[in-house]
This record gives structure tokens, C-alpha cells and sequence, in this order.
């Protein structure tokens, strides 16, 4: 057929397959581009929705490698004339990226010191052998950690102990599926309730923080951590009885998976002073946060704790190379340039003017209706989404509808972590379902309770604890 | 020849595993076994895999080897092949990464010349056409899908024949449906029919399905070739003709009781993607395992 070989039409069969989505993607904006303007929105402002409408579905449906979807964002936003090559590219770049590079960065580094069985022996010396308080453990212990260290980090570090515990209980999986899936779940959703803890638990809140600083609004570590900080500890036990309740462990004693742990660590040969010298650059790192952010900002001190890992010799460059995902880190400099841009062409006010005009009549009879709308169309997003990459997008839109940024800004970052319901929605998620303890539909089965209790508990508590610091 | 077999879970494969292998011995194949993980997103990858790397150190193989250490057992135990134990081979299971998504890997402390482990990640049909393609294989053998689609981009994009072992039971007596017609697949398709029912030592059904009530000159050869070939095999045959739809015929002709092969179809592949084949309509509804024969 027209001179091609039955070979090169297979292969180019074989590429419209696989690339369905980006074709798909490309006919959507093509269409948008050709209807007229919508009333109240400039030209750039039309077109950085679509570039932002079409980025949002490649980023879901992944049709092409994620940094290609980065480098159509730049493209497309110079050649769109949403703004010029220096423009563009300074928007490509802030603190939050450094602060993502440092998270990503640090996560290899300390997740190769070996803290994974320190932690092991810690928890249990702290829980005994009751599952009952070992699930509450892992769930206290994923939370708190989680809130200083990023998530994917903390799940890395727990995810053996718990494994190795089950191991040990029973070799039969079928034995111990409720004993896996609840061990599992407390570090994955553990990890999610605790992000929100401090500005450093997440490229989220730092993103966050960022935008906060365009609206002249400041925030410090520890400012945050008061704010957010109770929510966390509300949050372990609920979870950890919900868990409880949805998955039956087969087990009420995990006797013998405790010794047998207890054994394996003790002749591991990881526990030497090395972890030591680790764990204080680690303090330091948190001290840095803590006290010199506003100056230095987040992803500096976070690059210089790197810094320090590799003068220190503990942590070799290519490894660090090797395990950092440079794409997901140009992606998200791309999403956040989105996000500048959706406020500079006045889109985001223009959008956030539509969803109040929209809502306008609920909103003013029930309380808290606002909070509850941008709740809901977060947490929707950020279980399809990268969470930081809905917060990039929607951050600018929400702090526009109307009263105080600071607090509609909060409560976006917050419900960006409730990425509960899919194996997909969230790093810790895909890291536990990669493990093949647990099944796609447990996501759903114990996340909708704690994901209605996440939200419910974050309307209440952002509209009386936070009305202290009015 | 070089045979791949796609095994999924140690619930489901083993039939996949042992039709596999009564072919590759036909054949005197080179076997290579090949579990394709669930996709990973692009975000997660790197995370996941640091912790895979984490979970090492625990002693914790990644997941998908367990599954190939299953199928290397399952097939020891079951006389397929003689593994050697080599006390200095490698001290754990070892994986080769090599590539973003493939890694070859090693059992602890064994040896088998004629079989290779591969673990894939990602989508199935992309991996196994990759994997098809770099490895240059004859056969892949796959297990039963209830996804129509799957069957559709198994014929439209494996380089390979395709064996679907579709609802094998190893207590079934089975006759082989060779479908023969006037296209060039055929000839292959025979050959192909011949070693598998030397393979399971059954007889043959040569069918030949004519659109009209006249058979014409050319599908008789091709029934009356068939027939030869399996003669001069040594094979037990019957030739069968009948009239109607092809597809239909032959999915009916099979039923539950038999292997069915035929050769693939020789339409443009833009035809077959958007219009479909006769090879396509039978895999898609039968009943048994099929081979189409490329």
C-alpha cells in the first residue's frame, strides 16, 4: 500500500497503538484552539488552559516519557506566545524544583544507610508483640517520620521490616493476607496523613509555600508545623483503627516474627557508626529547615545536606545519578511554570471567578461549602495526578476564589495528600502494591473510609483550630 | 528455533508451562521463560526501584522471580528439564539488568543450558514484541486472555506464531485441527501442525472450509498436500471439507477436544488492524489453544 513495506505499516500501526492517547491529546487541543476565546479571558490566558487541559491528560495517561511532556510544556508555552524564551525558562525554575532535586536526592541517600533496621528494633521495643499496637506503631512511626522526610523515603525504609515480619509470622501468603495488608496500608496511608506535618514532608507544601510568597504571605517551618502538626496526631489512631476494621489480621500475637526479626537485624552487618554520622547530617539538615528556610529557602538547605552526604563519603554520586528521576524533576519545574503562568495570563482568576460563580448559590448557604468544593476537586485530582503537580496547577486557581489565601492555600496542599484510593494515586501506594502482598481493589476497600475521614476531619479542624491564628 | 512462553502467575500458568515445553522438545527448542510485571508509572519508578534494591538487602528477591523460580521448578518436577545444582554458581537469585525494563535472571545455585529467565516490567504486548524482536524467537506461547483486545495486538504485533494455550486440560484427549487453505501460510502451517502432533502424539483433522459449495482447484491441493505430509510423518489423519463462513466452521469444528493451527493471515496489516482476519475471529471465540503459524 503506497510503497510501504507490510513491515514499516506494522510498525507504524504499532506506534499509533501505543501513542492512541498523545494522538488523541493533539486532536482535543487542536479543537480547542480553533473556538473562539471564551468572554473575560485574554488570548494567552485561552491558551495556557489548553496547554495546561493537554498536559494534564498526558500526564495521566502517559503516552509519552514524562520529561518529553516537560519539554512540550516549554515548547508550547514560547511557541503559543504565552511568554518569550527568557520568560519561559525562568518560570521553569524555583525553590520548590530545588527542593524536589534535594527530596529525591536525600531519599537515596538515606535510604542506603541502613536506618531501615534501627527503625525495626526501635518500633519494636516501643510496640511488643500485640499486632494490635504494632499496626498502631507502624502507622505513628510511618506519620512521624514521614512529616520531616518525604513520604517515598519513609515507605522505603518501612517496607521491609513489614515484610520481613510477615515473612517470618507465615510463609503462606494466603495465610497472612490480612496481617500483610494492614502492616502495608499503615505505612502507606501512615506516610500520607504525616506528609502534611512540615513544609519539608512533601514538593507539595513547599510549592505551596512559594506561591504563598508571590501574595506577600510568609510562612516558617515551625508556623507550619503548629497549624498542621495536631491534624497529624488526630490522624494515626483513626487510621490505624480504621485499618484495623477493614483488614482482619490473622494473627492477634506476631510472637515468633518478632524474635525472628529481632535475629536478623542483630547480625546484620549495617549497623555500624557510619548510619551515626548519617543521621547527623540529617539534624542538621532539620535544623537548617527549621530555622534558616525563609532566608536560605527549602531546597537549599535540602542540596546542602546532599552536599554534606557527599563530602562525607556516604553516599557515592552515581548512585545518587542512578536512582534520581531527572525527568520527574524537569516535569515538575514544567507544572510549576504552568502554574505561574495560569496567574500571570489572569486564567487562574478567570477560573477561579467561574467555579465561585458556579458554587456561588451553595456556597452561601452551607458552611464551609468552599473548602468542601476545593477539597473534593483536589483530592479527585491528586489521586490521577502527581499530587505536587495538582498543587503546581491548582494552587494559583483556589487561592483566587475569594478570602483568605493563606487558608484556601493550606487546604489545598493538605487535600493534595489524600491520595488514597488507587494503587496509583500516591508514591507510598505504588510502592506497597509493587510489593505483590496486596491487591488493587484493598486500595479502594479501606481508602474511601479514610479518605471520608481525612476530609471531613480537615473542614472541621481548618474552620475552628485554625481560627486562633486569624 | 527459539521458543519464548509468557507465564503470569504460579495460579495459572502451568498449563501454559507444559505445552510450552512439549513444544520446545519437539522442536529441540531454545526455551526462554519471560514474567511481565504490571506497568510501573514513570513518577514511581525510580522510588519503587530503590526500594526493590533496599528490599535485596533483606533478603527479598524482586517481585516476578518468584514466579520463574515456580516455572523452573515446575518444570524439574515435571521431567522437562534436569537442572544441574552447582554449589559455586550464584550464591541468591541474581538479576542482570539489561535494559531500562528487562533483566535476565540466574536461580541460586542452578544451571539449566536449554532454558533462560527473563523479568520484564510494563506493558505486555510492547515487552513481549520487544523481546520477540531482540531475541529473534520462532514461537511465543502464551496463556488463555479474556481480553479481546489482547488477542487482536498478540496476531497484529508479535513477530512470532502466536500459541495461545487456551483452556488446556492435561486430562482432554486432544486431535490437532490443522484449517489448510490456498494461501501461502499454509504450507508452513502443516509443518508447523505436523511437529506439534508428533509433539502430543495425536492424530490430525485436516479441515478445508470453501465460501461456496465448489471447492476449487487450488484448496484440494492444499488438503491433498496436507494429507501427504502428514502421511509420510507417520501421522494418523482425516481430511474434512466443509461449507460455510471460515471462522465459524473452524471454531465449531474444534470445539472444546482440539489444538487448533493455522497459518496467519497475508492481508496488509492495515487491513487486519481495522477490518480484522480469519486467523483473529477464531482466536478471538474458541474454545481451546491455537497456534497461528507466521
Amino acid at each position: 500500500m503506497l510503497g510501504f513495506s507490510n513491515k514499516s505499516l506494522s510498525n507504524f500501526l504499532f506506534w499509533a497503538t501505543q501513542k492512541k492517547w498523545f494522538l488523541v491529546t493533539m486532536a482535543i487541543g487542536a479543537i480547542l484552539l480553533l473556538l473562539p476565546t471564551p468572554a473575560g479571558l485574554t488570548l494567552e490566558g485561552y491558551r495556557i488552559i489548553i496547554i495546561v487541559i493537554t498536559a494534564l491528560i498526558m500526564i495521566v495517561t502517559e503516552p509519552i516519557p514524562l520529561p518529553a511532556i516537560a519539554l512540550y510544556i516549554l515548547v508550547m508555552e514560547v511557541v503559543l506566545g504565552i511568554g518569550g524564551p527568557e520568560e519561559i525558562s525562568h518560570s521553569f525554575m524555583n525553590d520548590a524544583v530545588f527542593f524536589i532535586m534535594g527530596s529525591l536526592m536525600l531519599a537515596v541517600a538515606i535510604i542506603q544507610q541502613g536506618w531501615d533496621k534501627r527503625i525495626a528494633l526501635g518500633i519494636i521495643r516501643l510496640t511488643g508483640n500485640k499486632t494490635r499496637n504494632i499496626v498502631f506503631g507502624f502507622t505513628a512511626i510511618s506519620a512521624i517520620l514521614s512529616s520531616f522526610i518525604g513520604e517515598h523515603t519513609v515507605v522505603a525504609l518501612m517496607l521491609p521490616i513489614a515484610m520481613t515480619l510477615i515473612k517470618y509470622t507465615s510463609d503462606d501468603k494466603e495465610k497472612v493476607c490480612g496481617l500483610s495488608a494492614v502492616l502495608l496500608f499503615a505505612i502507606a496511608y501512615g506516610a500520607l496523613i504525616g506528609s502534611i506535618g512540615t513544609p519539608s514532608g512533601g514538593g507539595r507544601n513547599v510549592i505551596m509555600i512559594t506561591y504563598f510568597r508571590d501574595y506577600n504571605i510568609s510562612i516558617s517551618y515551625l508556623d507550619w508545623m503548629v497549624r498542621m502538626y495536631p491534624l497529624v496526631l488526630i490522624q494515626i489512631p483513626i487510621v490505624s483503627w480504621i485499618l484495623m476494621k477493614s483488614f482482619i489480621p490473622e494473627y492477634k500475637q506476631l510472637d515468633t516474627g518478632v524474635r525472628k526479626l529481632i535475629v536478623q537485624v542483630a547480625n546484620s552487618p549495617e549497623l555500624t557508626g557510619r548510619s551515626t554520622v548519617a543521621g547527623f547530617i540529617f539534624l542538621l539538615v532539620f535544623l537548617g529547615w527549621v530555622f534558616l528556610s525563609e532566608t536560605l529557602g527549602l531546597g537549599i538547605i535540602a542540596l546542602a545536606g546532599v552536599l554534606l552526604y557527599l563530602i562525607a563519603g556516604l553516599v557515592k554520586w552515581e548512585d545518587i545519578s542512578r536512582n534520581t528521576h531527572w525527568g520527574v524533576i524537569i516535569l515538575f519545574g514544567a507544572t510549576i511554570s504552568l502554574g505561574s503562568n495560569i496567574k500571570s495570563t489572569g486564567a487562574a482568576l478567570w477560573l477561579a471567578d467561574h467555579m465561585v460563580n458556579t458554587f456561588g448559590s451553595v456556597m452561601d448557604v452551607f458552611p464551609f461549602m468552599k473548602d468542601t468544593i476545593i477539597v473534593l476537586i483536589t483530592t479527585t485530582l491528586a489521586n490521577v495526578l502527581s499530587s505536587s503537580a495538582t498543587v503546581a496547577v491548582l494552587g494559583p486557581i483556589t487561592m483566587n476564589m475569594g478570602g483568605d489565601a493563606l487558608h484556601l492555600g493550606l487546604v489545598t496542599a493538605i487535600a493534595s495528600s489524600f491520595g488514597y484510593f488507587t494503587a496509583v494515586a500516591a508514591p507510598a501506594c505504588t510502592i506497597i502494591y509493587s510489593s505483590g502482598l496486596v491487591r488493587a481493589k484493598d486500595f479502594l476497600k479501606a481508602g474511601w473510609k479514610v479518605g471520608i475521614m481525612s476530609i471531613v476531619l480537615l473542614i472541621l479542624y481548618s474552620n475552628t483550630y485554625w481560627l486562633f491564628f486569624k | 528455533m527459539k521458543i519464548l512462553i509468557a507465564v503470569s502467575s504460579k495460579e495459572y500458568s502451568g498449563p501454559t508451562l507444559q505445552v510450552g515445553m512439549k513444544i520446545a522438545r519437539a522442536f529441540n527448542a531454545i526455551t526462554t521463560i519471560v514474567d511481565v510485571g504490571e506497568k510501573v508509572s514513570e513518577f514511581n519508578s525510580k522510588v519503587v526501584g530503590l526500594t526493590q534494591e533496599r528490599m535485596e538487602s533483606w533478603e527479598f528477591d524482586r517481585p516476578g522471580v518468584d514466579v520463574l523460580e515456580w516455572a523452573f521448578k515446575y518444570l524439574a518436577d515435571n521431567s522437562f528439564i534436569e537442572p544441574q545444582i552447582i554449589e559455586a554458581g550464584f550464591p541468591k537469585n541474581t538479576l542482570v539488568e539489561t535494559g531500562a525494563s528487562r533483566a535476565e535472571v540466574y536461580l541460586k545455585g542452578t544451571l539449566c543450558k536449554n532454558v533462560n529467565l527473563i523479568l520484564r516490567n510494563g506493558d505486555i504486548i510492547s515487552e513481549l514484541r520487544d523481546e520477540v524482536q531482540t531475541g529473534k524467537y520462532d514461537v511465543t506461547i502464551i496463556g488463555g486472555s479474556q481480553k479481546r483486545r489482547m488477542a487482536h495486538d498478540l496476531i497484529q504485533f508479535i513477530d512470532s506464531s502466536i500459541f495461545v494455550v487456551n483452556r488446556y486440560d492435561p486430562d482432554q484427549t486432544y486431535r490437532l485441527l490443522l484449517a489448510v487453505d490456498d494461501s501461502s501460510m499454509t504450507r508452513k502451517a502443516v509443518k508447523f501442525g505436523a511437529q506439534v502432533a508428533h509433539a502430543f502424539d495425536i492424530g490430525v483433522d485436516i479441515l478445508t472450509v470453501s465460501k461456496r459449495k465448489h471447492f476449487g482447484e487450488e484448496y484440494q491441493k492444499a488438503a491433498e498436500r496436507a494429507g501427504t505430509f502428514m502421511r509420510r510423518a507417520g501421522i494418523h489423519y482425516q481430511n474434512i471439507f466443509k461449507e460455510g463462513d471460515p471462522a465459524q466452521v473452524i471454531k465449531e469444528e474444534a470445539g472444546h477436544n482440539h489444538i487448533i493451527v493455522m497459518g496467519a493471515s497475508t492481508k496488509s496489516p492495515i487491513a487486519k488492524f481495522f477490518i480484522g482476519s480469519k486467523p483473529l475471529k477464531v482466536m478471538e471465540d474458541c474454545h481451546c489453544p491455537i497456534l497461528i503459524v507466521k
